[in-house]
């Protein structure tokens, strides 16, 4: 029978060239794409160099105050003359890296205690069928296109906190008190495990408390309108698109994953710590507190990080949301404008190879090396703590 | 027949066969996994339409060496060896020797029975597809062939296009089995083809094994002591990588020449 | 034991040589303390988040095409209006409330909305002859139908006019659909080649004759004009052929509302926009988002699994393939943005400024490829969601047992035919849940389109009958853009929001369906390799 089988010298070495010609096709393409994708770094540092042997701008300036014509005192300012016409080109990239950092530190501000919170609660106490529930959901939630929730943001939240700016501020500080409220009254008869959805109408209840006692607390306490209040005692004028509204939206889009990365990170803590903790008399709370935490610590500090690398890069929301005014204040009701969303309104009607252009890639170049080092830095601290996990795991 | 030769640096062990009954030989063959010696110096000839038996402790190499009788280790990139290994007088790794035809001279039938998520049928034609087009009719009856001197014909004939991931393990492996005697090999490896199996379908694949020596060269790695007793004619004791013993097995099993040996037999047999 | 554990401070200090402890007071033996409420708190909070998300939008978005009833408001001096209640607020300065109502008419009132005082309404009714016109300028009408004038003099009034106006809407819309036919499918091609002086006497001939059908088709319009009064009292003379829809909500049950809203719907999905992107459909961006993420999928696919493959299968796995690896992965981090310029920089400047001057002189300075289109978004998106890709079916490599390729070795297989006929195939529902995320995440992303290749408005489809039919050089419609542009630069946003809500609605809905897709698959894949056959 094997004589049916025997093969040819010329079929084998057909057989043996193709193998050949296939890893090489497969070589090269995968060098090329690499390349190709690795390129966009080196692309844009090409574009940028000129910038520093050119005569029309001194790479200092963009980082110091400058005095303009009709300023009383140096300032920074970005204002690349598209609209003027006439007067000079103010180029000061301070106040685009300060308005992407706001921004990114707002959204931080808002999306990390949800983001852990979340995390700490379906690693140690959510009943493993919700969990497998909610990690898709919350996927969902991450693939949000951002230009939605930045029109929900800046058309529907701006205006609806304009008119209600009282009620959202006591809506936020009336939540962790009402959550744990909720936590004394009803853990004895409603499950720890299921709590992520038993307190949803709770949280219908809080806010419907909220909108009662809003109206009643600005009539006492801030003399019938808040924002009077803000201007009058705080000096924080308010804008209609401001950072706080960046924050919130950014916040809801940043924290899907940073809520993933830090639950992979809990979830991973071998199961052994966690029984051993508990077998000496710990609570989960205190487990988590005390064993889980210190031991997941870099891979909840790297989905941070990650989650910061995406704040700073994000486009449509901040664009969108924050009225692109690009100040220098530390007023978060006030506007801001970060560096995406000027590479995004600016580029198009930049003059290839001019200095306004290369200014723009300079931005990009410099989101491109903030993002890239943030994620090598969070994949690193990853990767040496899933060895970790694995040593203390240890041989059975 | 037999000369049994034991040196000062290391067992050494040589069956002294005419060329003419060999099959394969291996000589003064080591192989390491980066600067970890897994085998070293070994020496030995695999007689032809016989069953071999390598056994020994876990760890002591048996499987690396049935892996490097068809050149497995080329995937592995921290592998070095040296030495030689010889199939019909070619030397394995000669440059003429082209690794895929060498593995289809010498097939492998590996632990855990491992069918490609296709039907029982193309799992079978799989191997014989390789070597160019062929009639359908000549499919079907190689097919036809492989299934039946794998002893799986009567058990999948009226589900020949049934997945082959529905079959019960035993079946599985001896589906693997005549995938690979589809391809016409003269040598079959089996490393440890029974361990992942019932006791039944392991009685099944032994049975198999011993029908199949009548055309083919098999060696086998068991951990088994009496499995190696039941279908072996010759018997290698390998430990730390290195070949203790080697002879026809009731020599080996009665009447040991080493210590090492017998303390390894009895201790498991026991 | 069970009262040692009840008193643990008691039954620790009686264990020799051990000091006592007293155990902290006010610990129920279930208490987690606080925080833990907290945490789950967090949870619940997101989950609202995305529900209060994903409710706004869909109630936003569908109720937007609702027929609903037009109130008949009465105020305290007499004076009437009729219009549709949208939202109420406290009144400014003063006690009491007040409701805005979306009025239409703007060529008589100059504005659509108006505030009413609660205080000042004396009665609302909802009679049945109330008119919703919607019309192609000006937004809609609300009021009555006093008659209907042909062109040939002849006028019904009362209740004759209501079924003539819907019995010549449908006659018209016929007309309509012909003429956009000839419009859009038939004049652009010849018009093209007549104006390139490549055409030949046929053509020619051809482009005069459908030329002419459309001028007779548009003579052929039905001359009507409509005689309407706004409740208010004011009369305006309207023509027929301005008017896109009719509607008498008042007098409509709920299964005929419920009809209306159905063709609301489909009209929103397979109409252009009109009156600079405030009204009508949203077709050609489903169209241009839909083609920009099939040419980045055909892209994207055979470029991320080569480099895939090369990763896992072909490099030397030392520890430069593992910076690569890492490399690769945080591109997947990259803002979009970054990608867009690189998209701008490389594809439109440099290699679409190089095409236009050694193939497109003619047309030159107005770029042909060296401006944002069709191509240079796709492959611009394509790049971006590369790391994606690779990711996924690196994944799907690596979890493939390696019994399987040592299984088809054993049988003397080469590494090709390993790869093409054995793990490929397996890893193909891997691959797919990568392009399937891929695509998910190329329709959503918009910052890189608004430099490489979006368009506002383009009216033409970058298909169309025309050699070479794909027009990778043309501006296209994005949904998302769409989104944008009209939330961002119409003139009155709050008449437009309910589009925008809808197209948001639109393209959330698609980016979900394709995310659960992967979900699904990627569950399906665990499923099916995690278990293995079963012994």
């Amino acid at each position: 029978m094997s004589d049916s089988a025997s093969t040819s010298p010329l079929r084998r070495s057909v057989r043996q060239t193709r193998d050949r010609m296939v890893t090489a096709l497969i070589t090269a393409g995968g060098i090329g794409v690499i390349v190709a994708v690795m390129g966009i770094g080196i692309f844009l540092a090409v574009e940028v160099l000129p910038l520093f042997w050119s005569s029309d701008i001194e790479m200092a300036s963009l980082w110091q105050a400058q005095s303009y014509q009709g300023l009383e005192s140096p300032a920074h300012r970005w204002q690349p003359a598209l609209l003027e016409g006439d007067g000079e080109p103010r180029f000061g990239m301070l106040p685009l890296v300060w308005g992407t950092l706001e921004a990114a530190a707002w959204s931080l501000v808002m999306a990390v205690p949800l983001a852990l919170g979340a995390a700490a609660h379906s690693a140690l106490f959510m009943s493993p069928r919700l969990r497998d529930r909610l990690r898709p959901t919350l996927e969902l939630m991450e693939a949000m296109p951002g230009v939605v929730i930045g029109f929900i943001a800046g058309l529907v939240l701006a205006p609806w906190l304009d008119d209600h700016l009282a009620f959202g501020v006591v809506l936020v500080l009336l939540l962790p008190p009402g959550l744990l409220l909720a936590g004394g009254l009803l853990r004895r008869r409603l499950p720890m495990g299921w709590a992520a959805l038993w307190l949803m109408p709770w949280l219908l209840v809080l806010w419907w408390v909220a909108s009662w006692l809003a109206p009643w607390l600005e009539a006492w306490w801030f003399n019938g309108s808040l924002r009077t209040w803000l201007e009058v005692h705080l000096g924080l004028e308010y804008a209609n698109r401001n950072a706080i509204i960046v924050g919130m939206a950014m916040g809801f889009a940043v924290m899907p994953s940073i809520y993933a990365l830090a639950e992979d990170a809990l979830s991973g803590v071998p199961a052994n710590l966690v029984e051993g903790a508990e077998a000496l008399g710990a609570t989960r709370w205190q487990t988590l507190w005390r064993v889980v935490l210190p031991a997941a610590a870099p891979g909840v500090f790297s989905a941070v990080m990650i989650g910061a690398g995406r704040a700073v890069g994000e486009t449509m929301i901040v664009l969108m949301a924050s009225g692109n005014t690009a100040l220098m204040t530390t007023n978060p009701l006030d506007g801001l404008r970060s560096m995406a969303a000027s590479i995004a309104i600016e580029l198009p009607e930049a003059a290839p190879g001019g200095t306004h252009y290369r200014l723009l890639l300079l931005a990009a170049l410099l989101l491109f090396a903030f993002t890239f080092l943030v994620n090598t830095l969070a994949e690193v601290v990853r990767s040496r703590l899933r060895r970790r996990y694995r040593r203390l795991e240890g041989a059975p | 027949m037999t000369v049994m030769q034991h040196t000062a640096h290391g067992s050494r062990a040589l069956i002294d066969f005419s060329p003419q009954a060999t099959s394969l030989e291996v000589r003064d063959f080591g192989l390491r996994y980066g600067d970890k010696t897994a085998l070293s110096n070994l020496t030995l000839r695999v007689p032809r339409h016989r069953v071999t038996a390598f056994i020994g402790p876990s760890g002591c190499g048996k499987s690396t060496l049935l892996r490097a009788l068809n050149r497995l280790h080329d995937l592995n990139e921290t592998v070095t060896r040296e030495g030689s290994i010889h199939l019909e007088g070619q030397d394995i790794h000669a440059s003429s020797m082209v690794v895929a035809e060498l593995r289809r001279r010498v097939g492998m039938v590996f632990q855990v029975p491992n069918p490609f998520p296709m039907s029982i049928y193309d799992n079978v034609a799989f191997g014989l597809r390789l070597q160019g087009h062929l009639p359908k009719r000549q499919v079907d009856d190689v097919v036809e062939w492989a299934l039946q001197s794998a002893a799986l014909w009567d058990e999948v004939k009226d589900r020949l296009r049934a997945s082959a991931w529905s079959l019960s393990g035993g079946q599985q492996q001896r589906l693997v089995i005549a995938r690979t005697l589809a391809v016409g090999p003269e040598v079959l490896l089996l490393d440890e083809p029974a361990s992942a199996l019932d006791p039944i379908s392991s009685l099944k694949v032994e049975e198999l094994i011993r029908n199949l020596k009548s055309t083919l060269t098999l060696v086998l790695v068991t951990h088994n002591m009496q499995q190696a007793a039941r279908v072996s004619d010759y018997t290698a004791f390998l430990q730390d990588g290195e070949l203790v013993e080697y002879g026809p097995t009731d020599t080996l099993f009665t009447n040991p020449r080493l210590a090492r040996t017998e303390n390894y037999i009895t201790g498991r047999m026991a | 034991m069970r009262e040692q554990a009840s008193t643990p401070g008691d039954a620790l200090a009686t264990q020799e040589g051990r000091p006592a402890v007293a155990s902290r007071r006010g610990r129920s033996p279930r208490g987690e303390g606080p925080w833990a409420w907290l945490a789950a708190g967090s949870v619940a909070t997101s989950l609202a988040l995305l529900a209060l998300l994903l409710g706004l939008l869909a109630v936003r978005g569908l109720g937007h095409f609702w027929p609903a009833d037009v109130a008949l408001v009465t105020l305290d001096d007499g004076r009437q209006l009729a219009g549709r209640a949208v939202k109420e607020a406290p009144l400014p300065d003063q006690e009491g409330r007040e409701r805005l109502y979306r009025v239409g008419n703007r060529d008589l009132d100059g504005d659509i909305w108006e505030w009413v005082a609660l205080e000042r309404i004396q009665g609302i009714a909802r009679p049945a002859d109330l008119v919703v016109l919607e019309r192609r300028r000006w937004g809609e009408f609300m009021g009555r139908l006093v008659a209907i004038e042909s062109a040939s003099g002849e006028r019904l009034v009362g209740d004759a006019a209501w079924p003539a106006l819907k019995e010549r809407l449908a006659v018209l819309e016929d007309a309509r659909q012909q003429i956009a036919r000839l419009r859009q499918e038939t004049l652009p091609p010849l018009v093209r080649r007549v104006e390139g002086g490549q055409a030949s006497p046929e053509e020619r001939a051809a482009l005069a004759s459908a030329q002419a059908q459309l001028a007779a088709r548009q003579a052929a319009l039905p001359g009507d004009t409509l005689v309407l009064k706004s409740v208010g009292g004011r009369s305006l003379r309207q023509p027929l052929t301005e008017v896109v829809r009719a509607l008498q909500p008042n007098d409509m049950g709920p299964v005929e509302k419920l009809v209306s809203w159905g063709q609301g719907v489909w009209r929103f999905l397979s109409e252009g926009p009109r009156a600079a992107n405030s009204a009508g459909g949203v077709w050609p961006a489903i169209f241009g988002t839909v083609l920009m993420v099939v040419l980045m999928s055909i892209f994207v696919m055979p470029f991320g699994v080569l480099a895939a493959v090369y990763l896992n299968e072909v490099a030397h796995q030392g520890r430069l393939i593992r910076w690569v690896r890492i490399g690769v992965r945080n591109l997947a981090g990259v803002p979009s943005i970054v990608y867009g310029v690189f998209g701008l920089g490389v594809f439109v400047y440099g290699i679409g400024g190089r095409l236009d001057t050694w193939f497109f002189e003619a047309s030159l300075p107005s770029p042909t490829f060296g401006t944002g289109g069709l191509l240079w978004a796709s492959l611009t998106l394509a790049l971006l969601t590369l790391p994606v890709v690779i990711v996924a079916t690196e994944e799907g490599l690596a979890r493939i047992p390696a019994s399987q390729r040592e299984g088809a070795l054993a049988l003397g297989a080469t590494r090709a035919e390993m790869l093409g006929r054995v793990v490929l195939p397996m890893t193909l529902p891997a691959m797919l849940t990568g392009v399937i995320l891929a695509v998910a995440r190329a329709a959503g992303e918009v910052a890189p389109l608004m430099l490489v290749g979006v368009a506002k408005l383009a009216p033409q489809v970058p298909v169309d009958g025309e050699f070479p039919y794909l027009h990778l050089e043309r501006k296209f419609m994005h949904l998302g853009h769409h989104i944008f542009d009209s939330a961002f630069h119409g003139s009155d946003v709050q008449a437009t929001l309910p589009l925008i809500y809808a197209t948001a609605l639109l393209l959330v809905v698609v980016i979900l369906v394709l995310n659960l897709t992967a979900i699904f698959l990627r569950h399906y894949l665990r499923g099916r390799h995690g278990t293995r056959p079963t012994y």
